[in-house]
């Protein structure tokens, strides 16, 4: 066993970084402040430095780097901008990914190649007002007509909605087959007829993230949308989904470091009684176990993205890891405004803001309740 | 076209510098390294040079122990072809004239059309070195480039003087340039270019075999300069201390000069 | 000890550094000459001989013309020590006749210590003492690190230096400083308002005293934020981070926003009518005056300087 990222993974964390706070960080916060997604800067860029479609082969336009380098990515954007960090983890582990892994060689030449270039932005629909993790409560229909398809139905809180060209949505294609069976993956490009959004929603945190309504009426897709089998949905958005957990799970810990450093450099900086706070015992402490705790979420997060990169099972691990990290970006960032006492509450740093963007990581995608549901069946089974 | 950069790994200038055991240099444990920041400038405008003339071959140079590959593979990652590890565990004890040597050594025969060099390095900043290897080559030498042009074995440059002032020369290959920041917007290494570095060429040649120059001068003491804290207060009337305040910049600052 | 200070001359004009070359020398003491390649209708304020080649026949300049005016120089006169300003002229040249001369050169001295030279290292965040193994040693000096009290009135003494030779390198012009948007990062020199100017109008008070010190003007957030100063000049964790070789900071008490932002300037002078505001913890000079006063006169003292 050993700890040490590999070269590649130095140089893509230092390049990652190198970029997010020379390029993505100037504008977070009056990006988070102004609700807008700055999409050249936040999108494009990402696909000009090849972060779009870092872990596919290189004959999907991809970099054929490992999950771990993908989990540094998310995070290193995370630290300065989680918006940035969702965004990146929403295309690639919720769509991009689903494609490579279920889609035909025919869809991935058209549908994966131009996403992992960063030409393309994707998106992923599986939540409704009546299912979001208890996907077997899907409501949206897809019923064959010929060789169409045809969508009834409202898909919401859609990371990146509006704004993404490529959709993996989830709609229910047999009406008779219980709960998880019966449901089917499709792939939908904006524009389609019939397909348009409803609201965007006004959130708390990653405010500088679009989330938006999808929907769909009597939408046509020809048969060839359908992505895997017929009636596999369900499996499409389970394997989607422990992917899609370890983007977000490195999202919380870019979150968690952010706010840590601010709080190590404040309390170099701010005297109280004449002595820097860090002088503190009580400030000491708190430091210590926020450090220590984002080391040992991020040691899981890791280990997670290396289950994935060599092709072992980690639906546990990335439910563990996203647990563990989601919990400790909340606790480390509500510390870390404490560090900063006033000043922190206030937007002058960007703590407040860390601590509203962190509170998501512990709801989408599975909130902590869904991911101990998905450890604790694994060890009961 | 043959093209050499010469890049040297430094400590982030950001980080909490301590005074090594012997005294003569920082102590190199601890620091975070990166690339020297006008040595980024170098690496690009090689770059740039490679893809306006396409058929172009970048070798990166760098002189230090193993850790400074991290930094050349940055360079490789960025455009540069191949690079030329001259490996030395004492890169600081030796001064800007025999690195310079070593360089020259390495590139005598090879017949560079273009050298690049940073015109300074951030941690010892004597800006030798760049021009040491041109006279030691004799070949041309400008040097704080801020702009660079080539056609057809032309260059034409603008160096930056004081005061915003620049200076456009002309000369033509082989030479050496020193570049100045701002003399481009180096490249961020793209994941695909990263992951395409680690099978380029890295060839590590022991320092022994390229030094001849002999060290010219050596570092006595290094230490920390008078610390701030609790500065100096004056009060008075306000005519008295405009011509102290004044005094004290002259006698303190280089900036009334 | 025998030394030959490196004058410059451009487009005209000498510069001015060249009482620093004579500074240095006095500290060192022992004999000195000077050489140019100038004009003797802009001759250097020097009590001592220049050797001066005709920047007519040899041009603005050309490394190579310029090296080989200089060794003939040294040559006649066998210096121990050859001093330039550490310029774009200065550490252009110095390394050429360094190895010309097998010398061993420092670069950007800042003092002369019982027979030690001390230069910056990292950012000027430590000191380095240097010493030469050679008979000779070439040096060039920070600029401002060395200064005359007092400016020799006297013209030199001029012998004229002529050689053949031609250089690889071709002149082409001088291209003027843009004006445009500023830089504050890149600015050696800023001088910066905060809320105790008290209104919008005394923003000119502040860019005037960085105009006369050849610096640019900055703002702390509430100033920017009252739009008395634009956004690209605020310094601060929500503005620029900069580390100039001077900060003046008017009116500024010190919040930790702005320290954070300036704190790695070389050397700051605060002004301020609060002994015990925290910007005093990182001042080198803190003034106790109202900048309303001081400023405008502090002003106009440099400008007739």
């Amino acid at each position: 066993m050993i700890f040490q990222l590999t070269e590649e993974q130095n140089l893509i964390r230092n390049m990652v970084r190198e970029f997010a706070e020379t390029e993505i960080a100037p504008t977070a916060k009056k990006r988070d402040e102004e609700e807008r997604f700055d999409r050249p800067l936040m999108f494009d860029k990402l696909g000009e430095l090849g972060l779009t479609g870092i872990v596919f082969p290189e004959e999907y336009g991809g970099a054929g780097a490992d999950y771990i380098s993908y989990a540094i990515a998310v995070e290193e954007l995370s630290r300065v901008c989680a918006s940035t960090g969702v965004t990146l983890s929403a295309h690639l582990s919720l769509c991009a990914n689903p494609i490579y892994l279920f889609g035909s060689e025919e869809q991935k030449q058209k549908y994966l190649v131009p996403l992992a270039a960063g030409e393309k932005l994707g998106a992923f629909g599986l939540t409704e007002p009546s299912a979001g993790s208890d996907a077997g409560g899907t409501k949206t229909t897809a019923l064959r007509d010929g060789d169409e398809w045809i969508l009834n139905g409202t898909k919401i809180f859609i990371t990146s909605g509006g704004d993404a060209e490529t959709y993996v949505i989830f709609a229910r294609t047999d009406k008779e087959a219980k709960k998880h069976n019966g449901i089917s993956a499709f792939i939908i490009e904006k524009g389609a007829a019939g397909f348009s959004f409803g609201k965007k929603e006004e959130k708390l945190g990653i405010r500088s993230s679009p989330t938006m309504e999808l929907v769909f009426e009597n939408c046509r897709l020809p048969a060839a949308n359908l992505l895997g089998k017929e009636g596999e949905g369900f499996k499409v958005a389970m394997k989607t989904l422990d992917g899609g957990r370890i983007g977000i799970a490195s999202q919380a810990i870019g979150i968690a470091q952010g706010a840590f450093e601010t709080a190590v450099d404040y309390a170099k900086e701010r005297k109280q009684f004449d002595t820097p706070i860090g002088k503190f015992q009580g400030i000491q402490f708190q430091l210590a176990d926020m450090f220590t705790q984002i080391e040992a979420a991020r040691l899981l997060v890791y280990k997670a993205a290396y289950r994935a990169s060599k092709g072992l099972n980690y639906s546990t691990d990335s439910a563990m890891a996203k647990l563990m990290a989601s919990e400790t970006a909340m606790k480390v960032t509500t510390q870390a405004v404490q560090v900063l006492g006033g000043y922190g509450y206030t937007r002058e740093f960007p703590v407040e803001r860390m601590m509203r963007d962190a509170k998501i990581t512990e709801i989408y995608e599975g909130t902590s309740e869904i991911q101990r549901l998905v450890i604790g069946s694994a060890l009961i089974k | 076209m043959n093209v050499l950069v010469c890049i040297k790994q430094v400590p982030d200038m950001e980080s909490k510098f301590r005074v090594d055991a012997a005294g003569t240099w920082y102590d190199t444990t601890e620091l975070a390294w990166r690339m020297n920041e006008y040595d980024e400038y170098a690496v690009e405008q090689a770059v740039r040079l490679k893809e306006q003339v396409k058929d172009a071959d970048i070798t990166v140079l760098s002189i230090g122990s193993d850790k400074v590959k991290e930094t050349m593979k940055k360079a490789l990652a960025m455009g540069c072809d191949r690079g030329a590890h001259i490996a030395d565990d004492n890169v600081s004890g030796k001064e800007p004239c025999e690195i310079a040597g070593v360089i020259a050594e390495y590139a005598k025969e090879k017949n560079f059309d273009v050298i690049f060099t940073g015109m300074q390095s951030q941690d010892r900043g004597s800006g030798q070195v760049g021009v040491l290897v041109a006279e030691m080559l004799t070949l041309p030498a400008v040097t704080t480039i801020v702009d660079f042009v080539y056609s057809d074995g032309r260059i034409e440059v603008k160096r930056e003087l004081e005061g915003g002032i620049k200076a456009k020369v002309a000369f033509t290959s082989p030479a050496v340039v020193t570049c100045q920041l701002g003399l481009n917007t180096p490249r961020y290494p793209t994941l695909p270019n990263i992951m395409k570095a680690k099978k380029k060429e890295l060839l590590s040649i022991p320092i022994k075999d390229l030094l001849k120059v002999d060290a010219r001068q050596h570092t006595d003491k290094v230490y920390f300069p008078e610390k701030k804290g609790g500065g100096l207060i004056i009060e008075g009337e306000p005519a008295e201390l405009a011509d102290k305040l004044i005094q004290i910049l002259k006698e303190k600052t280089g900036v009334l000069a | 000890m025998k030394l030959l200070l490196v004058a410059e001359y451009r487009d005209g004009k000498t510069l001015g550094n060249s009482n620093e070359l004579i500074a240095f020398a006095e500290k060192v003491g022992g004999e000195h000459a000077m050489f140019m390649v100038g004009s003797v209708s802009s001759l250097p304020q020097y009590d001592g001989k220049l050797f001066l080649a005709d920047a007519e026949k040899y041009g603005e300049y050309s490394p190579t013309v310029h090296k080989h005016l200089l060794l003939e120089v040294i040559g006649r006169e066998n210096p121990e020590i050859i001093v330039f300003c550490h310029s774009s002229y200065g550490w252009d040249l110095a390394p050429r006749i360094a190895w010309a001369l097998k010398a061993g050169q420092v670069s950007e001295v800042v003092d002369y210590v019982e027979g030690t030279l001390v230069v910056p290292m990292c950012n000027a965040k430590l000191r380095r003492e240097v010493e030469v193994n050679t008979d000779v040693t070439v040096v060039t000096l920070q600029a401002g690190a060395f200064g005359l009290a007092e400016l020799p009135t006297a013209s030199p003494s001029v012998e004229q230096v002529d050689i053949d030779g031609t250089g690889a390198i071709e002149f082409l012009g001088y291209e003027e400083a843009e004006a445009g948007g500023v830089d504050l990062t890149k600015a050696e020199i800023i001088v910066s308002a905060g809320r105790g100017i008290g209104k919008p109008e005394n923003v000119k008070m502040v860019a005037d005293l960085a105009k006369a010190l050849g610096g640019e003007y900055g703002a702390s957030r509430p100033v920017v934020d009252s739009e008395w100063v634009e956004h690209t000049r605020q310094v601060g964790t929500t503005g620029q981070t900069v580390a100039p070789k001077l900060y003046v900071a008017c009116g500024i008490s010190g919040a930790i926003q702005h320290l954070a932002g300036m704190k790695k300037s070389e050397f700051v002078v605060a002004i301020n009518t609060d002994k015990d505001a925290p910007i005093g913890d990182v001042a080198d000079v803190l003034v106790v005056a109202d900048l309303k006063q001081l400023v405008p006169m502090l002003t106009e003292k440099l400008n007739v300087r």
